[in-house]
């Protein structure tokens, strides 16, 4: 989990713990204890435990559920659920779109060389950024991909109203 | 007299995107999170079933035999929320790139389709 006032996230980010009270520290190590005993996520015993749990807490703090949602702990309680999920082979994180480049470089163009030449981006930039150690800015990212015939994509999950009420 | 009765529901969500929908693979945690959230917020909650659950289907598009391996989630649903569920269901296909999902109401089995 790191330090105590910082939970690391399974993709790597921080979250900042210091906006978090006693109480909800106790209740993100409280979500991370029971994890750690209940680590198969086959069992779905994490999975029933957190919605139930943070919601109780929220709860008597006179959080409506869809404002315990967007609570920190909550987004915490799922990366954890997401962690063990993909430990068990459950679900897969997405790709970096920086291994899909790789991946286009590899099958459509052969060589790195050949996809600078085109894109106009420098080998040695390339290199940093396949190696995950820079990235590429949107603007130069779109640029480059312009050229090839591709283009980057945002996709909206799909937002779900309750039926308006009838008489 | 029992006014909106509450009925017990049970949904299949396959681990696996739709191979010919999509690419076959297991879906991001996004997803789970956001089915998650859906549930907690809209119905008040769900359980998930132990374990997974092993399945096969003809697609019917290609006629072809499917297997598939499924999360069930069992929920309690007041009957005149039934087209929530429905709803929710519906995104789910989009959400996680199937043809249609199992539905069991009291029973009764439907074929949520996407919208």
């Amino acid at each position: 989990m790191g330090k105590n006032d910082k939970y690391t996230g399974r993709c790597g980010e921080t979250l900042d713990l210091s906006t978090l009270d006693r109480d909800e520290r106790e209740l993100v190590a409280e979500l991370v204890r029971f994890a750690d005993a209940h680590p198969d996520a086959r069992t779905a015993e994490y999975w029933n435990f957190y919605p139930k749990r943070v919601g109780k807490f929220y709860e008597a703090r006179g959080l409506s559920r869809s404002e315990t949602t967007r609570t920190l702990v909550w987004q915490i309680a799922q990366d954890i659920n997401g962690r063990l999920m993909v430990a068990a082979g459950l679900a897969k994180d997405s790709k970096d779109y920086r291994e899909e480049l790789d991946a286009i470089i590899r099958e459509k163009y052969g060589s790195r060389r050949r996809f600078c030449e085109l894109t106009g981006i420098s080998e040695d930039r390339l290199s940093h950024v396949l190696a995950k150690r820079k990235h590429l800015s949107i603007q130069a990212l779109s640029d480059a991909l312009a050229k090839i015939g591709y283009t980057i994509q945002i996709t909206q999950l799909p937002d779900i109203s309750p039926p308006s009420q009838t008489s | 007299m029992v006014q909106d009765p509450l009925l017990e529901c049970s949904f299949l969500i396959p681990i696996r995107r739709d191979s010919n929908l999509s690419d076959g693979e297991e879906h991001e945690p996004d997803m789970w999170d956001w089915l998650s959230t859906e549930l907690f917020d809209r119905l008040c909650g769900a359980t998930a079933a132990p374990g997974t659950y092993q399945g096969f289907y003809e697609d019917p598009d290609t006629h072809e035999r499917v297997t598939d391996e499924s999360y069930k989630y069992i929920v309690a649903v007041p009957a005149s929320r039934l087209v929530e569920l429905r709803q929710l269901l519906s995104a789910a296909c989009v959400v996680f790139q199937q043809k249609c999902i199992y539905l069991s109401i009291a029973g009764r089995v439907e074929f949520v389709e996407p919208p």
